[in-house]
This record gives C-alpha cells, sequence and structure tokens, in this order.
C-alpha cells in the first residue's frame, strides 16, 4: 500500500472549519426538533410518538437529499461501496432500538437521570473514532487533552443542565431504568461506527441517510407493533392522536436538516469532534423550554444557577473541541484509515482519497423527475396533516419564537453556504 | 462509469471478515434483548 499524499494545508483548514460549522448548526437544529413535540400534551403512548417522528424523519431524508442533490447521486455511490448500503441499515436499526430504550428508561427513572447516562455516547464516540479509525492519532498531546477533556467537560455541563430541567421523576425499577439509559448510550455510541466507516470510504452523507432510514423506520415499525398491540393497535392510537400528529412529523423534518449536519460533522472533523458538538443540543433544546415555553416560571435561584453554569460549562468544553482541530499529521492518519477500507472492500483509492478531501468528481448534477415526484409526494403528506392539525393549545412567547427561528435560519444559511463552496455538498 | 478495484474477495466475503462489523451488529443483538428485558 503506498502512503498517501497529504492534503495541501488551506484545503485542510477549510474542510475542517465547515466541520466544526455543521457540528455547531446541528446542535441547534437538532435541539430545536423537541419544540413542535412539545405542543403534544400527555396521553399518547411515547412509542407512538416516536414513531410518527420516524415517519417524518423518513419523508425529510428521502425528499431532501433528493431536492439538495438529485437521487442519481445515491446510486453512483451504491456502485462504488454496495457494503456501506448494510452499514447504513444497521446504523439505523441501532438508532431506533437506543431511541424505544430511553423511552423506557425516562419511564423508569426520570429525564434528568437518564439524559445524562446515554448522553455518554458521544466519550463512547470517542474511544471507537481513536481506535477504529485513527481519530486523534498524530494531534499531539494538547489536541487530545482538548477534545477528550472538552467532552468530559461537555457531559459535567450536560448532567447539570438535565438536573435543572423540568421532569417528572421516574416511577419505576431504578437499576432497570439506568440499564436502558446506559444501553441507549451504548448503542448511539456504536452506531457512530457506521457513520465514520461509510465518510471514510467516501460515501456522500446523503446517500447514508437514505439507508440508514430504511433501517431505522423498518425496525422502528415493527417496535411499534410490538409494543402497541400489533398493526391494529398502532393504527387506533394513531387515529386518537391525529390532531397533533403533523407537529411530530414537523419535529421529525427538523431534527433531519440537523442530522444532515452531523454527517457532514462526523465526515470532516471525525466522529470524536463532531458528536461531542452536535451534542450542544440539549442547550439549544433548554433554550426553546425556558424562551418559548416558559419552563423555568417559578424556578428557584439555584434552578437558574444550575442552567447558566451548566450552559457555560457545555460551551466552555464545545469551545475546546472546536478549535482543536485536526492538523495535518493526524488527518493523514485518517487517510490511511481510509486506504485501509478502500482495499479490503476493493474501493477504488482515487475515489476515496477524493471524497475524503471533499471533492466530488463523478457526481451528476441537477435532478430527474423521479426527484421531483419523490419531493411532491413528501410535501403533500405534510400538508394533509397540517389541515388535520389542532393549533396548539399552549402559551407560547411568539417573540422568542421568531428570535431562535432566525437563528436557526442563520445557521442553516451560514452551514449550507460553507457546504456548496468546500464541497458542493459532497 | 463508477470503478471498482479488484477485490480479492467479494464486499460481502470481506465485511464477514471484519471485526468492525461485528461490533455494531454485537451490540444491536444486546440492544433488542436488552430491549425486551426493560420494556
Amino acid at each position: 500500500m503506498t502512503s498517501p499524499t497529504p492534503l495541501a494545508a488551506a484545503r485542510l483548514r477549510q474542510l475542517q472549519a465547515v466541520g466544526v460549522l455543521s457540528g455547531f448548526a446541528a446542535g441547534a437544529w437538532l435541539g430545536a426538533a423537541e419544540a413542535p413535540t412539545k405542543v403534544v400534551t400527555l396521553g399518547i403512548s411515547p412509542v407512538a410518538i416516536s414513531f410518527v417522528m420516524v415517519f417524518g424523519v423518513f419523508l425529510a431524508r428521502w425528499s431532501l437529499p433528493a431536492l439538495i442533490r438529485g437521487t442519481a447521486n445515491v446510486g453512483v455511490d451504491v456502485r462504488r461501496a454496495p457494503h456501506l448500503v448494510v452499514w447504513a441499515l444497521i446504523a439505523g436499526c441501532l438508532w431506533a432500538v437506543a431511541n424505544t430504550l430511553t423511552i423506557f428508561a425516562i419511564r423508569d427513572i426520570g429525564l434528568s437521570i437518564a439524559f445524562p447516562l446515554w448522553n455518554t455516547n458521544s466519550l463512547l464516540g470517542i474511544v471507537w473514532g481513536a481506535v477504529l479509525f485513527n481519530e486523534l492519532r498524530g494531534a499531539g498531546r494538547t489536541r487530545w487533552l482538548a477534545v477528550a477533556g472538552g467532552a468530559t467537560v461537555m457531559f459535567g455541563g450536560a448532567l447539570l443542565l438535565a438536573l435543572a430541567s423540568p421532569s417528572q421523576a421516574g416511577a419505576g425499577n431504578a437499576f432497570r431504568g439506568m440499564a436502558a439509559a446506559i444501553g441507549a448510550g451504548v448503542l448511539w455510541g456504536t452506531m457512530y461506527i457506521p457513520y465514520r466507516k461509510a465518510y471514510l470510504t467516501g460515501m456522500n452523507p446523503l446517500s447514508f441517510v437514505t439507508f440508514f432510514t430504511i433501517g431505522e423506520l423498518g425496525l422502528m415499525t415493527v417496535l411499534a407493533f410490538a409494543y402497541l398491540g400489533g398493526p391494529e393497535g398502532a393504527w387506533q392510537e394513531l387515529a386518537r392522536a391525529r390532531g397533533v400528529l403533523f407537529w411530530l412529523l414537523l419535529g421529525g423534518f427538523v431534527w433531519v436538516v440537523g442530522d444532515l449536519f452531523q454527517q457532514y460533522a462526523a465526515k470532516y472533523i471525525g466522529i470524536g469532534r463532531g458528536i461531542p458538538l452536535s451534542n450542544t443540543n440539549q442547550l439549544w433544546g433548554l433554550l426553546w423550554g425556558i424562551l418559548v415555553f416558559g419552563e423555568l416560571a417559578g424556578g428557584g435561584s439555584a434552578t437558574y444557577a444550575q442552567v447558566v453554569g451548566g450552559s457555560l460549562i457545555m460551551a466552555l468544553g464545545a469551545g475546546a473541541i472546536a478549535l482543536a482541530t485536526a492538523p495535518a499529521a493526524e488527518h493523514l492518519r485518517w487517510q490511511e484509515a481510509a486506504q485501509r477500507e478502500a482495499a479490503r472492500y476493493g474501493v477504488d483509492p482515487a475515489y476515496v482519497g477524493a471524497r475524503l478531501a471533499g471533492e466530488d468528481p463523478d457526481a451528476r448534477r441537477g435532478r430527474t423527475i423521479w426527484d421531483w415526484i419523490i419531493v411532491g409526494a413528501a410535501t403533500a403528506v405534510f400538508v394533509v396533516f397540517a389541515t388535520t392539525a389542532r393549533a396548539p393549545q399552549l402559551a407560547m412567547h411568539h417573540g422568542w419564537v421568531a428570535a431562535l427561528a432566525l437563528a436557526l435560519l442563520v445557521l442553516l444559511g451560514a452551514g449550507g453556504a460553507a457546504l456548496w463552496r468546500t464541497t458542493r455538498f459532497g | 462509469m463508477a470503478k471498482r478495484m479488484d477485490p480479492v474477495l467479494p464486499w460481502w466475503r470481506a465485511m464477514l471478515g471484519d471485526i468492525q462489523f461485528w461490533i455494531p451488529l454485537t451490540v444491536l443483538a444486546a440492544g433488542l434483548v436488552l430491549l425486551r428485558w426493560v420494556a
């Protein structure tokens, strides 16, 4: 195997910057995805809520890539590296099981204890990134400390925020609940192995999510049927909830925008850095809760101190990771890992190298009639559900809705423009 | 046209021999068992 050629320093800096920006944009959009679900009042099974959100995710994950890049490119990626389809399906299944575990964890031990436990997934992501994909190798001690320390500090901040978050205490078996929460963290942390594998081998994030979502919706449907009493039970539960289905689908849609940014972050700065940065979603979720839904109203000064302290600590950790971008020596180790993948699976090393550098030599520009049919069908589903949606019976601060929505759009514009300029969404 | 190298093994055989394939698969199986227990 020949040694890889180092990437030009200026190009590497560009890719790292776009990866960091994608990580922060992911955090904002993933956090905002909680907002539509807050208008869903109690009385609906959490499994049904999760199932409908995943259906919204499915629609968005097929229509957004079709709109951004055209589905013809998915075929190109599959012909280059067919094994990654299996990896994407496994990742989708891991997500579905982890997400269902969190439902039972919240039931048994409450959100404030469960959240930090499954949030350990980013620490596991760092371990997998370093052990399996040469991440942080050749990065030097300072960067190692910044990333591992930053993620640990973020975990501490997340713990404080979770304790301050308004949530009902769990009412179940504590041991079982903790096992479910830790299990969800392990499943999510391990889900990043297929992510990194796909991006080192050159698959486009928009192609990866297309298959990921089939595994995700497929297994989620099986789980929903299992826990809601078969197709008939699931149908009755959904019919009962039809007034709020649109808000859940919308939550799924917003989540996908965040997830796409997370995928690009995983591609350009690796899972060790990209995942902790996108875990700032907790901060954004709390912002929506406090500012828009007045969730901490009447809370004591200790609660506010926890929120401010936790947010600052989390921001500090994220800042440390964002500044510790991969140097040339580390990127060379990534290229070696990519070459190993190319050799194992017989993928053209030139293609793998070009994709890792953010180039897209065989991309097909333009969209086909199928892309417009997919976009049209997904939009129609959203419109149909919107016509049956009930307006939320919840007090909201509309000024803050506008301010946070503006922040989202700014991050979307900045992140999207940077990705387009630097990689053409490659 | 997509150009692929001539691999020694077909991709599915290469995948079965890849330890990185078995880690997520094992974790997924364990997760399903855990889910059955906690639900």
